[in-house]
């Protein structure tokens, strides 16, 4: 039952981490290495926040969701639009895209690292001490709660928003073929500013949660999480909603499986594998749609 | 004096095998395959290596021939598996087997020395061996982007069904690609272990998929110039980077961006367009061409004048 808590709230913050990526890549084809870095730094301004007023655990959640929109949007607007408006072929950006990523990532963290001094850091000075329950037997902290309730909500939120808005309508088919759907109207930079907004929204979130969960992460944590983003991605199927929450979960459950049965070194193995084999064997995931561009 | 002339030698030793492992990520990629794989057998190289010395104490060459070799059997065996994927699920894919070498590397026990890495791998490496290896496989590499065979891989790259409809065999290059990747990327694993007598798990981390892709992005991803460049370039700019301290990775970083938005070629596809501009302007001008002269490209005429000459 205690594994169950713990895949619980493991595989909410990735589905937290993951949404995101998976819906901007998979509506407006971008694959943003950057989204670790959006995380850790949603956390640290938090952290840089504390440092000069407590503040309720509240606020803080909105300002690092306010701090990975603004970032992400930021990416998006100076780094990728610019890739995107440059580029030669679709194929070429897609290139640039990834390696603008790569480098726009090491901007922030550089900035973390030296000014912790590549010191993990926590939000203690918050002032929020986690309450924990005993339910028969089973011991469940109040942050793990919140992040089940915000991972699900959000999930489910973006999947009505996607399935039944006529603006999600136009952001799926954007994600089929971006060039018809600028033919029917469609303004793409507007969708992707608004979707890269509340992709890093939702890694900030995250940022938050994750480091109240563990009471400290450090400047390096985003990348780790980024292969396992992509291993969920990809296991779910790119661009669809109910695919990454299936995907989150599989692998948190994996995660605390292998966890329990091993030394534990080889927990991360398990997202590369599971990348490898759902490549190998079904390439647009679970509940990927067969897609003629992709293999 | 000294110690500066110990300092550059391990730059240069190190601008070599970066060298090395840029093609290894280079060369699939001018045939269209986007596979990061050469970071893995860098890994598997550098280890093989280690074992191959420390424990059968081989010599430096056959030690390079042979952790070349096994990396580019891994790097078949990967191919051959990951042949039908392309683009950013192959660079994916490609990673995971990157990270999956460290992990192994990690939990190898004796054979990888763990956390803590192997050290004392002494063997008889020269300078000038390291140094006409290097030279030897750029030669090489240079032969595939003349001629024939360049024509050949270029198709392959840019439209693979022209390809085939045309006799080449798309899937045995694509394949071969994953070999001389693994091999390239094995040989640059196995000469920056000698180099430095140790390997650990810094020789397998994701950190070299990002050194080895600004290299070969930002120096040029269509020729081995390109990649000779961005190694000298990532590999001294450190010793210069001095001035800024700390904000080294911040610099690094912002290179890598900007390289991205505007270097579409690279500093070597910079330099070329600069080139061509240089000799555009001082080519003879065209001729005036005279009042009776057709409004007509000469191709159009030619028809009539065998004509008339008939």
């Amino acid at each position: 039952m205690q594994e169950l808590v713990a895949i619980a709230s493991l595989g909410s913050v990735y589905l937290l981490f993951a949404l995101g990526l998976s819906t901007a890549w998979g509506t407006i084809g971008i694959l943003n290495f950057a989204h670790g870095a959006i995380f850790v730094s949603a956390a640290y301004g938090c952290y840089e926040l504390l440092e000069v007023r407590q503040l309720p655990v509240l606020v803080l959640a909105v300002v690092a969701v306010l701090i990975g929109a603004a970032m992400s949007l930021l990416m998006q607007v100076l780094v990728f639009d610019q890739v995107r408006r440059r580029a030669s072929s679709e194929r070429a950006a897609e290139t640039r895209i990834l390696i603008g990523g790569i480098g726009v990532a090491m901007l922030p963290i550089a900035l973390a690292s030296h000014q912790t001094k590549n010191m993990a850091f926590g939000l203690s000075a918050s002032g929020f001490e986690a309450s924990v329950w005993t339910i028969g037997g089973v011991r469940v902290s109040s942050v793990q709660v919140a992040t089940v309730v915000c991972a699900v909500g959000a999930a489910a939120a973006l999947a009505w928003y996607l399935r039944r808005t006529r603006a999600g309508l136009a952001l799926r088919s954007l994600g089929v073929d971006d060039q018809v759907a600028a033919l029917m109207g469609i303004d793409r930079r507007r969708y992707a500013w608004a979707t890269m907004a509340v992709a890093g929204g939702l890694a900030g979130l995250a940022g938050v949660l994750l480091t109240l969960n563990l009471g400290a992460i450090s400047a390096e944590s985003g990348d780790a999480l980024l292969i396992k983003a992509f291993a969920c991605v990809v296991l779910g199927g790119v661009g669809s909603t109910l695919g990454v929450v299936v995907g989150c979960f599989t692998l948190a459950a994996s995660e605390v499986w292998v966890l329990t049965q091993t030394s534990g070194m080889w927990v991360e193995a398990v997202s590369f594998g599971i990348i490898f084999a759902v490549l190998l064997l079904r390439p647009q995931g679970i509940f990927g749609r067969q897609e003629v561009r992709r293999v | 004096m000294s110690a500066f002339y110990a300092s550059n030698l391990v730059l240069v030793q190190a601008t070599l095998v970066a060298i090395l492992l840029a093609l290894s990520i280079q060369v699939p990629l001018r045939l269209g395959v986007f596979s990061l794989a050469g970071v893995g057998s860098y890994g598997i190289g550098a280890y093989v290596s280690a074992n191959l010395v420390l424990r059968e104490e081989m010599g430096a060459v056959p030690t390079m021939l042979v952790s070349g070799l096994v990396a580019a059997a891994v790097g078949l065996v990967l191919g051959v598996v990951i042949y039908r994927l392309a683009g950013l699920y192959l660079a994916m894919a490609t990673i995971a087997f990157d990270l999956t070498v460290g992990v192994v590397a990690l939990n190898g026990g004796e054979w990888t020395g763990g956390p803590v890495g192997l050290f004392g791998v002494f063997a008889d490496l020269t300078m000038g061996l390291l140094f006409g290896t290097v030279v030897l496989v750029l030669v090489l590499v240079h032969l595939t982007e003349v001629g024939r065979l360049a024509r050949r891989i270029t198709t392959v790259r840019e439209d693979p069904e022209l390809a085939a409809s045309m006799g080449v065999n798309v899937r045995a290059y694509r394949l071969t690609a994953f070999v001389v990747s693994g091999f390239l990327g094995g040989l640059a694993g196995c000469l920056n272990t000698l180099t430095r007598s140790a390997v650990g798990l810094q020789d397998v981390s994701f950190h070299l998929v990002v050194v080895a892709l600004t290299t070969i992005i930002v120096g040029g991803a269509l020729s081995w110039r390109g990649a000779v460049i961005g190694a000298v370039l990532f590999t001294w700019l450190p010793s210069v980077l001095e001035v800024v301290g700390e904000w080294q990775e911040f610099v690094y970083g912002l290179i890598v961006v900007l390289a991205a938005i505007f270097l579409p070629t690279g500093l070597y596809g910079l330099w070329c367009s600069a080139r061509r501009r240089v000799v555009e302007r001082f080519r003879p001008p065209v001729r005036p061409r005279r009042p009776d002269e057709p409004d007509v490209p000469a191709a159009t005429v030619a028809p009539e004048h065998e004509v008339a000459a008939r």
